[in-house]
Order: C-alpha cells, then structure tokens, then sequence
C-alpha cells in the first residue's frame, strides 16, 4: 500500500485519508467479489433446475431424471439438487434456484394468496403418502384416541396438518397450539410442528405422542423401532393429493414449451413407478442413485402395498403412496375450505377472505396435464375411473 | 494518534483470555495425550451409563464401539473423503475471504481510534446476529449453493477476525510508536514497519478462532443444497436414524479440526 509522504501542514491527516480510501476500495472489492463471480452469463441455453426435499413425495421429479425422460424430451436439465427443509426449498424456489420443485399444496397456496408469489400448481405430483405413526405400546388405535395428546406436525401450511386437524374435528376434539408444558385438556390435542428428520426420535423419545409426515419417515420408524402406524393418509382421504408440481410464472410465461415438455417427462415418470414399485424404491435409495440417505428396505415398505388388516378401508384399494398427475378442481377446493378451518401459527386472515372457486383457477394451470395425458391416452394408465368424465371425481373422505 | 492508542476503548475487554490462551506456548506433549485419554474415557463413561439402558437401546451408535466401527468403514468410503475434501475447501475458501477483509479492516479499526468508533456499534450489531439468519439473504445474493456456504462462512468469522486483529493492533506498546512519530514516520510507515509485523501473532490468533466458529456453522450450511460435505453426513444419519455414523463424522470433524489448528500453531510460532 504505497502513499503519498509529502509533507504539507497537516502530513497526518491528509495521508491516513489516502490510505483508508484505498483500503477500503480493496476490501470493498474484495467483499463485494463473490457476489458478482456465480451469475451465469445471460443469453446462454436455459437449463432447467429442479429441487427437492429427501422424501419419497419427490419421486417423479426424481425419476423422470434418473430414467433420461427429461432429455428425451429436448430438455437440458442439472442433477435435482437436494435441500433438507421446506424453507430451504421455498427460499432457493423464490430466489430462483430452482424453476421445477414438489411442494406440500398447501404452500403455494400461502405463497401465490398471502405473499402474492407468482406460483401457480401444474400437476398432482403424488397422491397418498403420508401416515399418522404412533408408538407400538401407545394404545392408539384411532383420532378419538389422540385427546389430551402431543401430536407433531412438519409445518403449519402441510396437507398432514390439515388432515390431521380434520381427523381431530371430526371426533369432536379442538386442535390447540400451546407452548411446550402447557396443560392439554382431555379434549384437546396439542400441535406442534417439528422437522421431519426429527420426528421419529422425538415419538422414540416420548416428546411426541404421535406424528404425521411423509414417507420414508414413517417407514423409517417402523423399520427402526418397530412403531405403528395408526391411519395412512390414503386411509382417510381416498388418494388425496399432496405433494404438487409447481414452477414460477414466469417459466410458463416465457418457456411453455419447456413446461409442457417437463410435465411430459413427469406423467411418463409417475406412470413407470406405479408399473415399477421395486425398481423405483432401488433406483432412490443410497443402493442405487442416492436421490434419498435411506436403505432400499426401507423405500420398499413406502412403494410396496398396504397390508389390508392395516387399513380401516380395504375396498378403496388405496396405495401407500400413490401416483397421478391430474389435479382435480374438487380436491383444490375441498383444500382451500379445509384450510379455512385449519389452525395455523402467525396470521392467516388472508384465507378466510378468499374466493374459493376463483383462487382454485388462479391456482392451478392443468392445461400442460391435460396435453400430457392426452397424448399418453387419457387417464386408464391411473386410476379406474369413469373415462366419460375422467376429469371430474368425488373426494371421498371418512374418518373413524 | 497516541491518544488512540491510549483510549481506554471498549475493545480493551474482548483482550480477553482467549487471545490469551492461544498464544501460549503448548509444549507439553505429554499433557495432550493425557488429556485425550481422559476425554476419550469421559466419552466411554457416560455413553455407557446412558446408551446402555434398554429403553435408548436405538440410540447404541453413540456407543464408542459402533462409532468406531463406523469411522473405520467411512474411511474406505470415497464418499466420506470427498466430503472431507469438501468441507475443507468450503472452511478454507470462506476463512480465506473473510481473513482478506477482516484483517485489513482489523488493522485500520485498531489503528485509527475515529473509525474504531464509527464501527463500533455496526460491528456489535452483526457480530451478534447468528450466521444461519443469513440463510434467505445467502440464498437470494448467489446464484450457486455453494457460493452461498461460503458466504454464511464469512458472515460468522469475520467479526472475530476484525475484532481480534484490532485488539493485536491495540496491544502494541504505544513507546515505539511514539518513538517512530518522534523520528517523522508516516501514517503509512507507522502501519507497515510496527504495526503489522506486530499484530501477526493475534492475527494468527484470530483465524485460528474463525476456524472453530466456521465448523460450527458448517453443518447448518450444508443444509443448502450441496451433495457432499461433513456437515451433509451428519444431515443424512440424523434423515435415518443411523447414529454410529453421526457420531464416526463428529469424530472426524474433530480430528480435522485438531489438525487444522495444530497447521495454524506451527505458523503462529513461526511468527512471533
């Protein structure tokens, strides 16, 4: 750091201000150096990048990579790149990090109707898949037995929090949300929400009494201390949705090629696994591509069926976890007046004033969905649904 | 400028026993060991008092021989030592940015008591927010995950580097100043031929803190979307329970750690 040693009247001063100037210029330089290297040059062929969460809610995303159905498609697509929590992902997704992402349904909607983000739902990126999982030795069979319990939920705006307040109201018990301590009356069940790594030790652990979250969590704490599973999901709400796929506005605004091209790639995904379930628990366990930490065993139980003494409706014949792209209106909207009802953490007013049918088209863009499965012949290949009116269903929701 | 460095400045107070305690000459070897064994058996002791009773039976990997068992297997994984080399370049890279402005900015706040004022209150005000507040900021200033670890790298050292180096700065005895100023040096000539070569040590001193600090933020960072890191194995065994593993990558770490600083002591010595 060279200076200027003239000596006029006041050497001191006059050199200390060279100085600084020149040091902060480098540090600012310096500092200011990372933030400018990583944006991508401009102009350069778009590539499409995909985020998710290690959970088996993001298996098409994943195998539509895995299986190359993105680049037969024409698409240029990165590795999905794995983040461990819905901020994470909601964060990386707002900031542009991701353009294709699997989100609890619930979120969009708090993103496009509170936060006014530009996210608009595309397709159902599974249904089923999640489960209420108690402690073997609890002596819980069913909602009316959770009263005065701890239940934990993975975030406040999660279809498992919806259900689960849905099973709850329906035997007549009031879902609280207390500080840890708090006294819980006998018809009143305290939630709280916990990352989902951390819910089976915390059920292990006897924090919880009993916790709802996706798979593999569910099967990990069978796998791991034999837990029970009190309700699959699926069980409850005949193949409701719960993860969907969803992208910015802008993508479909500048690129609806490209969204119309990857929700090809996925509906021919969610197709391969529910013809694949062995293959696809092997290809996302750390045995195959290691798309998820966990052992195929544990994945097995997720894609394999349900036992049917585990299920209090045998004749739906739902899945553990199931899949199908079309995002039924019925489903948003029974969603939408669910959450009205739905206790959450923080301000949710922005609910109660909004317009159901309306938010529902706002919502969802099925147009790309509707091409997909067009050109792969309609609906036969996911349910056996009426084909006359394929796109229209009953929700078909029983709680006992 | 005597003045300055006179002021009796709140500074002062960070002169605290850390700086102390890093700057002593450890030369007894014996002592280490013997430490280590009583850590190690410590280890043992409570371990097997806790994570033998039949109800935590699930939790056995915290057990030394599980653990160990572990370590030996994630030694033969390239995986582990990728995520080893990782997570280094990661502590590295961000303890490299921040060193190259927090000790300019060290040496000038420590140097020029107006700026040291003027800096006093942001410095207090950032060194206390935790760095994994930083996250969404992180998130929306990089384009890269990757560039967004090393920023939450930087945020948490960089106050300690900043403030220990000031204090260096301030510990220099104020009579070879005066005696430099008596004989017409500069500002510039103060700062080149006294005050760095005499606040190396605490420099040292200080990155040799900031490593500690960036360890700790390391494992929240690998949060972000990264597919390798030591930060990233501890994430995975707690997604599947596998605690043996969780606690073989603990073990790592601190291996790595001890080393690292033990790298940076030699330098130190080398230097003062």
């Amino acid at each position: 750091m060279k200076s200027n040693p003239v000596k006029p009247a006041s050497p001191e001063r006059i050199s200390r201000r060279i100085f600084l100037k020149k040091a902060i210029r480098t540090a600012g330089v310096a500092a200011c150096a990372p933030m400018v290297f990583p944006r991508p040059a401009a102009g350069k062929k778009r590539t499409l990048k995909i985020g998710y969460l290690p959970i088996t809610d993001a298996t098409p995303l994943l195998v539509a990579y895995s299986l190359g159905y993105f680049s037969h498609e024409g698409l240029d697509v990165e590795r999905p790149v794995m983040v461990r929590s819905w901020n994470v992902l909601s964060e990386s997704f707002l900031t542009g990090k991701f353009d294709l992402v699997h989100m609890l349904f619930p979120i969009p909607v708090w993103m496009r109707f509170k936060q006014n983000i530009p996210a608009t739902v595309l397709a159902w990126d599974h249904t089923n898949g999640s489960a209420v999982t108690v402690r073997a030795d609890s002596g819980i069979n069913g909602f009316a037995d959770l009263s005065g319990k701890q239940v934990a939920v993975p975030s406040w705006y999660s279809m498992h929090n919806l259900v689960m307040q849905l099973g709850l109201q329906v035997q007549g018990l009031e879902p609280v949300i207390r500080p840890p301590g708090s006294n819980i009356a006998a018809h009143e069940v305290n939630l709280v929400t916990l990352p989902p790594p951390d819910m089976p030790q915390a059920l292990l652990g006897k924090k919880v009494d009993a916790f709802i979250v996706a798979d593999p969590f569910n099967a990990l704490a069978q796998e791991k201390f034999s837990a029970k599973i009190m309700r699959y999901s699926g069980d409850i709400w005949k193949n409701h949705p719960c993860c969907v796929i969803v992208t910015n506005d802008h993508l479909i605004k500048e690129s609806p090629i490209t969204v119309q091209k990857a929700i090809n790639a996925i509906v021919r995904a969610q197709s391969w696994c529910l013809q694949n379930p062995r293959e696809t628990a092997h290809l996302l366990s750390k045995d195959g591509e290691g798309f998820l930490p966990v052992n195929e065993s544990v994945l097995n139980r997720v894609f394999g069926s349900i036992p049917d003494k585990e299920l209090t409706h045998p004749q739906w014949h739902v899945e553990r976890i199931g899949f199908q792209p079309f995002p039924f209106p019925s489903a948003t909207r029974f969603i939408l007046e669910q959450m009205k009802k739905t206790k959450v953490e923080g301000n949710a007013d922005f609910l109660t004033a909004l317009d159901t049918q309306a938010a529902v088209s706002q919502l969802v863009d099925d147009r790309f969905v509707r091409k997909a499965l067009d050109e792969m012949g309609g609906m036969k290949g996911f349910c056996h649904c009426d084909m006359k009116d394929e796109f229209t269903r009953e929700e078909i929701v029983e709680i006992n | 400028m005597l003045k300055s460095i006179n002021d009796n400045h709140p500074y002062r107070g960070v002169r605290s026993g850390v700086s102390l305690f890093f700057n002593r000459v450890w030369s007894g070897w014996k002592y280490e060991l013997a430490g280590f064994f009583i850590f190690a058996l410590s280890w043992i002791a409570v371990t097997q008092f806790i994570f033998t009773r039949p109800e935590l039976y699930h939790f056995k990997g915290f057990l030394p021989g599980p653990t160990l068992a572990a370590l030996a297997d994630a030694f033969q994984n390239t995986k582990f030592w990728v995520s080893v080399f990782a997570s280094l370049r990661r502590i590295v890279l961000g303890i490299a940015i921040s060193a190259s402005i927090g000790l300019p900015l060290g040496v000038l706040i420590g140097f020029f008591a107006r700026l040291r004022k003027l800096t006093y209150s942001p410095i207090q005000f950032v060194r206390m927010i935790s760095p994994l507040s930083w996250m969404p900021i992180a998130l929306l200033l990089f384009a890269s995950f990757e560039s967004a670890v090393h920023f939450l790298i930087v945020m948490a050292t960089i106050c300690p580097i900043i403030l220990n180096t000031a204090v260096g700065v301030m510990d220099i005895n104020p009579q070879w100043i005066k005696m430099a100023l008596n004989q017409g040096a500069s500002n510039v000539q103060l700062i080149q031929t006294i005050v760095i070569p005499y606040s190396i040590p605490h420099m040292m001193t200080s990155i040799r803190f900031a490593m500690g600090i960036a360890w700790i933020v390391l494992v929240p960072a690998e949060f972000l979307g990264v597919s390798s890191g030591l930060g990233y194995l501890i994430n995975d065994a707690r997604d599947t329970m596998e605690y043996d593993k969780l606690m073989a990558v603990i073990i790592a770490i601190g291996i790595l750690g001890f080393i690292l600083d033990r790298v940076f002591q030699r330098m130190q010595h080398r230097y003062s």
